[in-house]
């Protein structure tokens, strides 16, 4: 594996999950906001539909997130996360990559299930 | 190894060449243009010591109005006042300056091997920025009108309907005033920490202390806009005649809410997230061992303001906003637990793992960690938002807050004055004293805050100003009265202990505790211009590196990478710390506070609703920018 | 001791950028350079931060568009939609004379630099002084004090206008400075300048559209 397609590896890894659950986040709210306003309720959304697809889609994406941090530590398996830059660096980004990739997706798991769940446009 | 004696008679005329270039003018000049990040980093301890007096006052006021039933030392209208100013006080004005502006701007770049930070005279302009909006809001209380709606500030309270006077003008122009030396100070850490490394400092090399300050710094860096955003459209609401948030013309008041939270959460991860590093930092020096699961800490760090900034709604979930859209806010409240967890377990681990020497700092340490588990905890409990409904403004919520705030952020604050007080004075502190200190804080805050617990629980409000006899709430608030003067105490014996070690202490050596980190591996206090030479780093540990402080003697008798021949530090990549540029920097400068005084008038102007005035004041602002961009870097 | 390696480069090859004072030691020393400047990075922290407060001012928007039955309130008129977008594009196209004035300012070619940000400043100062008189013109139909919808329609149109006349007051002090030669800190100033006026370009876009899609 080339240096270069290591290091994009490692970057995908560290910052994708981030992004694609903030997204989820956000938009996962705004279309609760939407449904249950008064200047959409027309808008003609299903609302859970909506919500299953944004978070599988998430979820997806988290774990390639999460592949591509473990193809990392595969390929730096020489090397210590104290060693010297690129290597050395790039295992210490995967490292740090699985934990924040485990967390994304459970937060995206618990978004996507509690929002299908409960009724929907019930006050709280 | 400390490079504070030269090893050859030439490597001592380099360092006298380094001490000419970069000598400070004497006197109170040289503390005004100063822009050295030592001495900024001292003007800030000072200035926010001042604050934390203040907010101790309006603290103990508070608590001393709530001691009995029907108590009438205060008026309804002063209260008001008082716990709001306690709240922007404490937040504002003491811990973010203190954490971020003295300990941070003092330690950031000896920590990395830099000479200074990266933009020096923008650091100065932060703190007489800070300094002057204290000053600003503070003038409101000294005149009777300070604001007096809460600390969040909700309208429509708020608003010109309910709050005519200018109180809460004061409010949303000394906050935006504040937030531009917030985010002024954030943007030079960003930057900094990126690029003004020392080379070879690759990010696994970077120090964990770093780690929290940058997930701080971009914590503010992104929070204090939508703050700005909601005050500046209070003001206009308020002041121009808009209907943001008036819902008789098609506005929401629940959108302040909204703006707020959306800074507000954030904003208390950055309270914590800086004090996290002091930890980080002060365990491995007292336990003698590496933190572990390094990489696992440093993302916690950056993980716990990211998750942060999507927990906002959970301050909301009494507000009738439908289930569904309240769920997206209590997961990531749950999940947000995870990454501070996992510095618990490892800070706990090191210390059972290391041989554990619990002098002062650690003892301070050991203190926030069951703190900040105690008040974790009542965290996770908000999260169900059936039990948040009950609680919401209660004095349960106070407990909780303040067990974060006072436990979490403030405590590593003590510990790292203690800490780090033999490197900036030279002086060793006394022990003793140091410890009962420690005893007579920690036993004073839990007789504090423990007890709202219960009395939140037994239905007592937050901000009334006083209540009835026979509530079965008397003796818990009477409790934590006795509690907040015990802690009087304990703050007043640190700080004395700290005055009498600085007049009288034994000189401390360059490293006294056998530190980790570079800041040790220089004088103390460090000279001017930081380190002799660029220090060579081969791991997140440089100070345990033996072979690289030795390398860095041999590297000042022989000439390389002392950078005397000007005003010079290095810039490097901001990953892998590979060495981009030599670079001249700015020196000691008037612009500084001239641009803050400038500033100053325009806000000042604001306030007193003389809005043409204070254009012709931003004019003036624009002319001291042109005067401080007039001079290039060759040209000094 | 020149051939001492530091943070993987030899010290020799590290250039001292700043120094440099004339056209031809302005491009040497930024070509063994590694990476933008710390002004650049500076210029980013700024973009950060006016980006969050605009985009406070869009979430704005769509919230009270979101908890609103009519939007426009009031049966107000909402904006045109031609005229804006062709305007919106000129401006957008002037990224890339600002662009061409970064890479010729960084390449040492002084006069290649004064013709692209002289021809930015064109088109970005005849935006501006269009947009001014539209922005009076409007505030004649519908007061800024009418309801939730005038008070964030004026306020993101003209936070967006402030942001372009700010922009227009830095091309004009960097051509000042231009005037009197090339330096790396005028290098510097041209990038992070650049980069500033792709970012104003986008949230102008963004703003816009917002404002636009209450024909939607």
């Amino acid at each position: 594996m080339t240096l270069r397609r290591l290091a994009i590896l490692q970057w995908v890894g560290l910052m994708l999950g981030a992004w694609v659950w903030g997204a989820q986040h956000a938009l996962g709210w705004g279309i609760t906001e939407a449904t249950c306003n008064s200047g959409h309720a027309a808008a003609g959304i299903d609302h859970d539909l909506w919500q299953a697809i944004l978070a599988a889609t998430a979820g997806a994406l988290v774990l390639g997130g999460g592949a591509a941090a473990i193809a990392v530590l595969r390929a730096t398996r020489e090397t210590s996360y104290e060693s010297a830059p690129p290597l050395g660096r790039m295992r210490f980004g995967a490292i740090a990559a699985l934990p924040a990739n485990v967390i994304f997706l459970m937060i995206i798991l618990l978004d996507g299930l509690a929002s299908i769940f409960n009724l929907a446009c019930r006050q709280a | 190894m400390a490079v504070a004696t030269p090893p050859t008679p030439t490597a001592g005329e380099r360092v006298d060449r380094l001490e000419l270039m970069w000598q400070s003018r004497p006197g109170v000049l040289g503390w005004l243009t100063t822009t050295d990040h030592k001495k900024i980093g001292l003007l800030y301890f000072w200035a926010t010591l001042v604050f934390f007096a203040a907010g101790g006052v309006e603290a103990l006021l508070i608590r001393t109005q709530l001691s009995q039933p029907n108590e009438k030392l205060v008026s309804p209208n002063t209260y008001d006042q008082l716990f709001t100013m306690h709240g922007i006080t404490m937040i504002f004005f003491f811990i973010i300056p203190m954490s971020t502006g003295a300990f941070g701007n003092y330690l950031i770049p000896l920590m990395i091997g830099a000479r200074d930070m990266a933009f020096p005279r923008m650091n100065a302009l932060s703190f007489w920025l800070f300094a002057a909006s204290g000053i600003f809001i503070y003038t409101s209380l000294f005149l009777g009108i300070a604001p007096n709606a809460g600390w969040f500030n909700y309208v429509p309270l708020a608003n010109r309907q309910f709050d005519t006077g200018r109180n809460i003008d004061f409010y949303s122009l000394g906050i935006i005033f504040n937030s531009i030396s917030s985010t002024l100070t954030a943007g030079q850490f960003i930057v900094t920490i990126f690029k003004s490394r020392a080379p070879g400092m690759s990010l696994n090399r970077m120090p964990l202390f770093c780690f929290a300050y940058l997930a701080a710094s971009l914590g503010l860096l992104f929070a204090l806009p939508v703050l700005s955003a909601d005050t500046i459209l209070l003001f206009l609401d308020r002041n121009v005649g808009t209907h943001f948030f008036d819902v008789a013309h098609g506005g929401s008041a629940l959108l302040w809410q909204h703006l707020f939270w959306f800074f507000g959460h954030p904003e208390v991860y950055i309270l914590i997230v800086p004090a996290m590093g002091i930890a980080t930092s002060i365990i491995p020096a007292f336990t003698q061992r590496k933190m572990v699961a390094f990489p696992l800490v440093a993302i916690a760090e950056l993980l716990v303001v990211f998750i942060g900034f999507g927990v906002w709604a959970h301050h909301m979930f009494a507000t009738g906003m439908p289930t569904i859209s309240l769920v997206f806010f209590a997961a990531a409240t749950a999940m947000v637990v995870i990454p501070s967890t996992i510095q618990v377990f490892a800070w706990c681990w090191s210390m059972v793992t290391g041989t554990a020497r619990f002098r002062t700092p650690l003892l301070f340490i050991a203190g926030f960690i069951f703190m900040f588990v105690t008040g974790g905890l009542t965290g996770i409990m908000f999260l169900a938002i059936p039990f948040d409904q009950q609680v919401t403004d209660t004095y349960f919520v106070i407990a909780h807050f303040h067990y974060i705030i006072f436990g979490a952020a403030v405590f590593p604050l003590f510990g790292g004055m203690y800490y780090w007080f033999p490197k900036v004075t030279g002086k060793l502190y006394y022990e003793l004293p140091g410890q009962i200190s420690f005893w007579i804080l920690f036993v004073g805050t839990n007789l504090l805050f423990f007890p709202m617990h219960i009395v939140g629980l037994l239905g007592m409000p937050r901000r009334v100003y006083t209540y009835s006899d026979g509530l079965g709430w008397t003796a818990y608030n009477l409790a934590e009265t006795i509690g907040g003067y015990v802690t009087l105490v304990g703050i007043l014996l640190l700080l004395g202990n700290l005055a009498a070690s600085y007049f009288r202490g034994a000189p401390a050596g360059p490293d006294p505790w056998h530190g980790p980190t570079l800041e040790w591996a220089t004088s103390s206090p460090p000279p001017d211009y930081d380190f002799p030479v660029i220090p060579k780093v081969t791991s997140a540990y440089p100070n345990w590196d033996p072979a690289d402080r030795q390398e860095d003697r041999r590297k000042l008798a022989e000439g390389v990478l002392v950078l005397d021949e000007g005003h010079e530090q290095v810039a490097t990549s901001p990953v892998d710390g590979l060495f981009a540029e030599i670079v001249e920097m700015p020196h000691e400068s008037p612009w500084p506070i001239i641009l803050a005084l400038t500033v100053s008038l325009v806000f000042t102007m604001l306030v007193l609703q003389k809005f043409g005035v204070a254009a012709v004041m931003a004019v003036l602002c624009v002319l001291a920018l042109l005067g401080w961009h007039s001079k290039e870097p060759q040209e000094s | 001791m020149t051939d001492y390696v530091a943070g993987g480069r030899r010290l020799d090859e590290v250039p001292r950028t700043t120094e440099a004072a004339e056209a031809l030691a302005v491009s040497r020393a930024l070509r063994a350079r590694l990476g933008p400047p710390a002004a650049c990075w500076g210029m980013l922290i700024l973009i950060a931060s006016e980006g969050m407060l605009f985009a406070a001012f869009i979430a704005t928007y769509y919230y009270l568009r979101f908890t609103s039955p009519e939007w426009p309130q009031d049966g107000l008129p909402a904006p045109k939609v031609l005229v804006p977008l062709i305007l919106v594009g000129c401006l957008i196209a002037t990224s890339v004379p600002m662009q061409l004035a970064s890479r010729a300012a960084r390449g040492g070619r002084l006069v290649a630099t004064r013709l692209f940000l002289l021809a930015a400043l064109v088109v970005q100062s005849g935006y501006f002084a269009y947009e001014v008189h539209d922005f009076q013109d409007q505030l004649r139909k519908f007061d800024i004090g009418r309801n939730a919808y005038s008070s964030i329609y004026y306020t993101l149109l003209g936070a967006d206008h402030a942001h372009v006349a700010l922009g227009i007051l830095f091309n004009l002090w960097l051509l000042g400075k231009l005037a009197r030669g090339l330096t790396t800190y005028r290098a510097n100033a041209t990038q992070a300048i650049a980069w500033y006026w792709h970012a104003v370009n986008l949230i102008t876009l963004a703003v816009i559209g917002t404002l636009l899609s209450a024909n939607v």
